[in-house]
């Protein structure tokens, strides 16, 4: 069989400097040892010293099924990459369907790692007994709300469910009600939007039907249907629909606005508004990382985990994608809330299991219609 | 078997070999669904059959219905105008009306909805005017805007080869019996069309019932979001895998309707085996209007989303793009399209011809086989791949191969579609004659089937080309490690609202995919 | 005896519709245009295709040019007959020039030299670099016999040539290309459904029908003398007058005829009559009366009613005018011995 080549999209301008780096390092390094990278973290325009990881005189290959966009962390595991010395190769995807990916190989799996957007994903790969157990002391680097209850998964970097405004129709000091049951009223009808496919508005009603129960939950969806609520494929569109005046109000996750106002700049006309009252319409969700039991590169697999938990990868998620960093002691970027000005919700991320309860829910209200 | 070969050439015997391989491999997806539907629990049953999958089912089947009229609609009289007018600039509008197909069906609908929607900028620019509203477009109205402006170029394309092949003598005969220019379109061109149309109409039958992106903007539930809903919320492959299951029943409803559409007539030339040179219709007065409805769908299915790559591009400008991995994933959509159009073609060839020549009803069954995966939204194709390839095919797992293979039963239908029409136009005599000449069956085939029908392989090579160059689920799930192509490059971009750098590989998409589809059109009207 | 260049022999070719073979078995002379006539359906072109060898017998046996093409051990593909066709819709190639289209089967340095030779030979020096597109219909016939000569096969096909021409070119091409055959000395075979045109090109002419040949003989044989019933309703315009075999000859309604066939006396048969057999004259005293009277340009055709109801044909010079309603005498003057058939009924 003849080889065909193509071409890898791992090259970034950054590469150069880092390349550098890393010869240098080979040139220095007979065993493995510890050293030191200077780094530059573009927004905040810090710079700071890290130990980053081990290099080892043979790093071998690492991969990577990413429900993240490639957009989001290719960067980051250029660095990585570029650091360690490892060849990283990455497949992406959505999660839902990498995690599909995933359950379909089985033990065959080529991968080390699965990188999820949400807990959803990585629940149903666990669930699968695909992940291998994460050494106490990652877990320890997270706060226990974030990773899962038998520590085979961990997150990484945090979002925030949010109000996303439209900042010519509503000032949120005295329009927005203080918690989620608000927008039931009739004064909304027509000016609501949602995204009821989504996994973190599911991960939402999730956590609404553990805290208000099934029925309180149920009342809510009827509620905010009989709104005439829009609905959309996903959060984007749906902030988009908020600046342009389409819908008033949208129940998304933070950063989205950040990117648009990165885009479109400070005139983009909605703003994001944390609910006062608290409760499950403020819940943090986490993007999280396994490793896959039956990975080939078992050691690489926790150099990338222990990477990405790392000041320098939360502080990369802090600065570029606007998400909350899970590690303490990383700045984050200016625009946000800090997660513990947050009205604190008591929900353990690993209690929100009950996919399929919600899925039926929202089946039998018709949401998903 | 051995008295059956005896006989038999061995060309025949190679082209019922693959054919069978073929269809054999197609059947793969239908053996994963079937092995994953035996799992699915009670829940999913429950699903299956209540009022409201039921009224899913049929607005899935009103939809596909709609987008097909609507998509002959605008493609039949394309396709006449740019082939039997004098409409000024005609190769112009027959390359640019094509070009609609790349355009992935979500970056379609996000498009329309950021001019045409509620709050759109056509409402801002209309809002001084005093327009407080525009028309629903959410709903019905969207999906069908966006699934008919994005999928007519399948009609488009097999209808227009079925023109190009067709015998002006009928049309002729037809002027001669006293028929306007009009009454001959309708009661002879038109009729002639029919398998053009047909498989076209097939094509987009099959892709409104397989698409997510549109349907899923416009807020229009079909079974293909419910499928995915399936795996996105609750991670149950058993349950899509049923649901599949009934997108394949509805596929083989399209089918037979489409077999009953296709009739039972000959259609090679009634006497001269040649096709002459077709009277060129002088439009006249008709010719503004007829350039205005050319224009008209050439602004809305391509000028329009284009624009606003561009302008999403020029806003942000600044953004430091990479441009080495923009030509990287550029090279790798060419190089993947390239080699599935190929790849496809070769498959396609005894599939169509068997089921031209040898009506058998093997040979239905074998071409009827090739269209089961077509409805199949491509997650569905992707993990039946995943599946086979990981578990029993694991050295070409992750391969170019196995992508290739996922193309070749995602797209197969539409080259033999486009090869079946163009087949069916060539007169058996004429293989024949070249037979008893002393020229052996490759040898006919490639000195005169292949050139007589080559308006109809072209449209086929295109049609590949073009819908490989947009694909994404099977690309980015089977692709090998660290594989990018223009497509996945927009997909993850608009996927965390990074328009800017949607934008470029957008554009170079389309740019790309323009200069393939020009040359087959320059080089077919050089015929 | 002269050399055979094709030989059919039990061919028996099954089909759900028409155009079956059952048993056919034919001989073709070296150097003679076989003229193969019958009615649509009878199965002329599906023995032009097993000859070809574009369709396969279920059983029987074809010999081209001595060489053996099909037999229950062996089939020879139509690429190595050596056996040229004319198609009825001349299936010329349309994406290759007229001269494209002759050299096709062409081999050899000098194919160009051939592919002039062929065109002079059918007359269409100066057409080389043409479309098909752009030829008449008689034009494209020429080609495509050009075409089939090209090679110089062992035995030339023609399945209805003429069919797609206008009365008028007709005439003209079948005599063009009866004269190019004749000139190249080559053997053909020629389908027909045209009694006329069969007995103009066919130095014999074979009747086929349902699936067999009723009787292959030259032209005045099949005309004057038909094998069986068929070929004497085929073979021009015939009606068959019941009557009784007594030892003057065949007593029937219109007389004593003589008949060619051996019949025994007291057999009851039926005679073919021919219109040219049958004169008319005024009689106000007979029980025969025109009905209708056909122009045909030189002659005319009367419909005559007997007595007995049957109807019989009259073919009259055009200066003999005679009105319907009419009543005639009919009587016999064939010059020449009647073809009879026991009567089956």
């Amino acid at each position: 069989m003849c080889k065909i080549r193509f071409h890898n999209t791992v090259s970034s301008t950054k590469m150069i400097l880092y390349s550098l780096i890393v010869s240098g390092l080979f040139v220095a390094s007979c065993q493995p040892e510890v050293v030191e990278v200077v780094k530059e973290v573009p927004v905040e325009k810090v710079v700071e010293v890290e130990k980053v990881v081990e290099v080892d005189s043979a790093p071998g290959s690492l991969v990577v099924y990413s429900g993240r966009s490639e957009k989001l962390v290719q960067p980051i595991i250029d660095q990585f990459a570029a650091a360690s010395g490892i060849e990283v190769e990455v497949k992406y995807g959505k999660t839902a369907e990498m995690a599909a990916v995933l359950l379909e190989e089985g033990n065959n799996s080529p991968a080390d790692v699965f990188w999820a957007q949400d807990p959803g994903g990585l629940g149903a790969v666990a669930e699968a007994g695909m992940f291998a157990d994460l050494p106490a002391d990652v877990l320890a680097n997270v706060d226990s709300k974030f990773q899962s209850k038998n520590g085979n998964w961990v997150g990484v970097s945090g979002r925030a469910r949010v109000i996303v405004y439209n900042t010519a129709t509503i000032d949120p000091e005295k329009d927005l009600p203080s918690d989620l049951w608000g927008f039931v009223e009739p004064e909304w009808k027509g000016r609501l939007g949602w995204a009821p496919t989504n996994g973190s508005f599911q991960a939402m009603v999730t956590a609404l039907r553990s805290t208000w129960g099934e029925d309180k939950t149920k009342e809510w969806l009827q509620g905010i249907m009989a709104n005439d609520v829009g609905v959309y494929p996903k959060n984007t569109p749906q902030v988009a629909a908020a600046a342009a005046g389409e819908i008033d109000v949208g129940f998304v996750n933070h950063y989205y606005l950040h990117r648009f106002i990165a885009a479109e700049g400070e005139n983009f006309k909605a703003r994001n508004y944390f609910l006062t009252g608290g409760g499950p319409g403020s819940l943090v969700m986490v993007a999280g990382v396994g490793r896959i039991d039956t990975g080939a590169n078992e050691d690489n697999a926790m150099k990338f985990i222990n990477f990405l938990l790392s000041p320098v990868a939360q502080q990369y998620f802090a600065g570029q994608t606007y998400e909350y960093p899970l590690v303490e002691g990383v700045k984050i970027h200016r625009e946000l809330t800090p997660i513990a000005e947050l009205p604190k919700i008591d929900i353990d991320l690993s209690d929100l299991v009950d996919l399929q309860g919600t899925v039926d829910l929202l089946t039998e209200v018709g949401a998903l219609e | 078997m051995i008295f059956f070969f005896r006989n038999t050439s061995p060309v025949k015997v190679v082209l019922w070999f693959t054919g069978a391989l073929v269809a054999s491999l197609l059947l793969l997806p239908i053996g994963y669904l079937l092995l994953r539907a035996s799992e699915a629990g009670d829940s999913i049953w429950s699903i299956l059959f209540s009022y409201r999958t039921a009224r899913i089912l049929l607005k899935t089947v009103y939809l596909a219905v709609a987008v097909t009229l609507g998509s002959a609609l605008v493609a039949v009289p394309i396709a006449w105008l740019t082939v039997r007018t004098d409409l000024p600039m005609r190769r112009l509008w027959a390359i640019l009306t094509t070009l609609p197909l790349v355009v992935p069906s979500y970056v379609g609908a996000y498009l329309f909805i950021s001019v045409l929607g509620p709050r759109g900028i056509l409402q801002q620019w209309l809002e001084p005017l005093g327009v407080k509203e525009l028309p629903k477009l959410y709903g019905f109205p969207g999906a069908f805007l966006v699934l008919t402006l994005l999928s007519y170029p399948y009609i488009l394309t097999t209808t227009r080869a079925a023109l190009m092949r067709m015998n002006p003598v009928l049309e002729e005969a037809s002027r001669n019996l006293g028929d306007g220019p009009w009454g001959t379109f309708w009661r002879i061109t038109l009729p002639q069309l029919r398998p053009g149309l047909a498989a076209g109409g097939l094509l987009v039958a099959l892709y409104v019932l397989r698409d997510f992106g549109a349907v899923s903007f416009m807020r229009y539930s079909t079974f293909t979001r419910v499928l995915y809903i399936q795996y996105q919320s609750s991670f149950d492959r058993t349950g899509a895998a049923v649901l599949a299951l009934v997108l394949i029943l509805l596929t083989l409803l399209v089918l037979f309707i489409e077999i009953r559409t296709r009739g039972r007539a000959n259609y090679y030339g009634g006497h001269v085996g040649a096709v002459g040179n077709p009277i060129q219709i002088k439009l006249g007065h008709w010719r503004w209007p007829s350039l205005f409805f050319c224009a008209g769908i050439v602004v809305l299915s391509l000028v329009l989303p284009a624009s606003i790559l561009a302008y999403w591009l020029f806003r942000e400008i600044n953004i430091t793009m990479s441009y080495s991995s923009l030509w990287m994933s550029a090279w790798n959509s060419l190089f993947a399209s390239g080699l599935a159009s190929g790849l496809v073609l070769l498959a396609s060839i005894p599939v169509a011809w068997l089921s031209v020549r040898k009506k058998g009803r093997f040979a239905i069954l074998l071409e009827r086989i090739s269209y089961s995966a077509f409805a199949l939204p491509g997650i569905v194709v992707a993990l039946a791949l995943v599946f086979f390839g990981a578990n029993y095919a694991n050295p070409i797992y992750q391969t170019v191969y196995l992508l290739l293979f996922g193309y070749l039963i995602m797209f197969l239908p539409q080259a033999v579609g486009a090869l079946r029409t163009s087949f069916l136009q060539i007169s058996p005599s004429i293989e024949q004659a070249a037979r008893t000449l002393g020229k052996n069956p490759l040898m006919v085939f490639r000195t005169i089937t292949v050139p007589v029908s080559w308006s109809g392989i072209a449209a086929g090579i295109g049609l590949v080309f073009l819908t490989v160059m947009k694909e994404l689920p099977i690309t980015l799930i089977l692709g090998p490690l660290g594989f990018s192509t223009l497509a996945t490059s927009v997909w993850s971009a608009v996927e965390e609202a990074m328009f800017g750098a949607a934008a470029a590989p957008a554009l170079l998409l389309i740019l790309l995919s323009s200069v393939p589809m020009a040359s087959i059109i320059l080089r077919e009207s050089l015929n | 005896m002269s050399e055979i260049a094709v030989r059919c022999e039990g061919l028996v070719k099954t089909f759900s519709d028409t155009g079956a073979l059952n048993g056919l078995s034919l001989d073709v002379v070296k150097g003679e245009i076989l003229a193969l006539i019958g009615p649509s359906g009878c199965g002329k072109t599906t023995l032009l295709r097993l000859i070809t060898g574009v369709a396969k017998p279920d059983a029987g046996s074809i010999e081209v040019g001595g060489r053996v093409m099909v037999s229950p051990e062996r089939f020879v593909p139509p690429e190595f007959r050596r056996v040229g066709m004319v198609f009825q819709n001349y299936a010329l190639f349309p994406h290759l020039s007229v001269a494209a289209n002759i050299a096709y089967g062409l081999h050899g340095a000098d194919k160009d030299d051939q592919v002039a030779a062929m065109l002079q030979l059918v007359g269409l020096s100066g057409y080389a670099d043409r479309m098909p597109n752009e030829l008449s219909g008689g034009e494209q016939q020429r080609v495509a016999l050009a075409r089939a000569m090209g090679p110089r096969p062992d035995v030339l096909l023609l399945d209805e040539p003429f069919s797609n021409l206008d009365s008028g070119q007709r005439v003209h091409v079948r005599n063009e290309v009866r004269a190019i055959l004749r000139m190249s000395g080559a053997t053909a075979i020629f389908v027909t459904h045209h009694q006329e045109e069969a007995l103009f090109m066919g130095d014999r002419i074979a009747v086929q029908h349902q699936g067999s040949i009723q009787q292959v003989g030259n032209p005045g044989d099949v005309f004057g003398n038909p094998a069986t019933r068929f070929v004497a309703t085929f073979m021009g315009e015939t009606d068959f007058l019941p009557g009784e075999v007594t030892a003057e000859g065949v007593q029937t309604e219109i007389g004593l005829l003589q008949s060619t066939h051996p019949v025994n006396v007291g057999d009851q048969v039926e005679v073919a009559v021919r219109a040219d057999d049958v004169r008319i004259a005024p009689d106000p005293t007979s029980g025969a009366i025109v009905l209708t009277r056909e122009y045909r340009g030189m002659v005319n055709v009367y419909r005559v009613r007997l007595p007995s109801g049957r109807f019989i044909h009259s073919l009259q010079r055009h200066t003999v005018r005679i009105a319907p309603a009419t009543p005639v005498r009919v009587l016999m003057d064939p010059g020449h011995e009647l073809a009879c058939f026991i009567n089956s009924n």
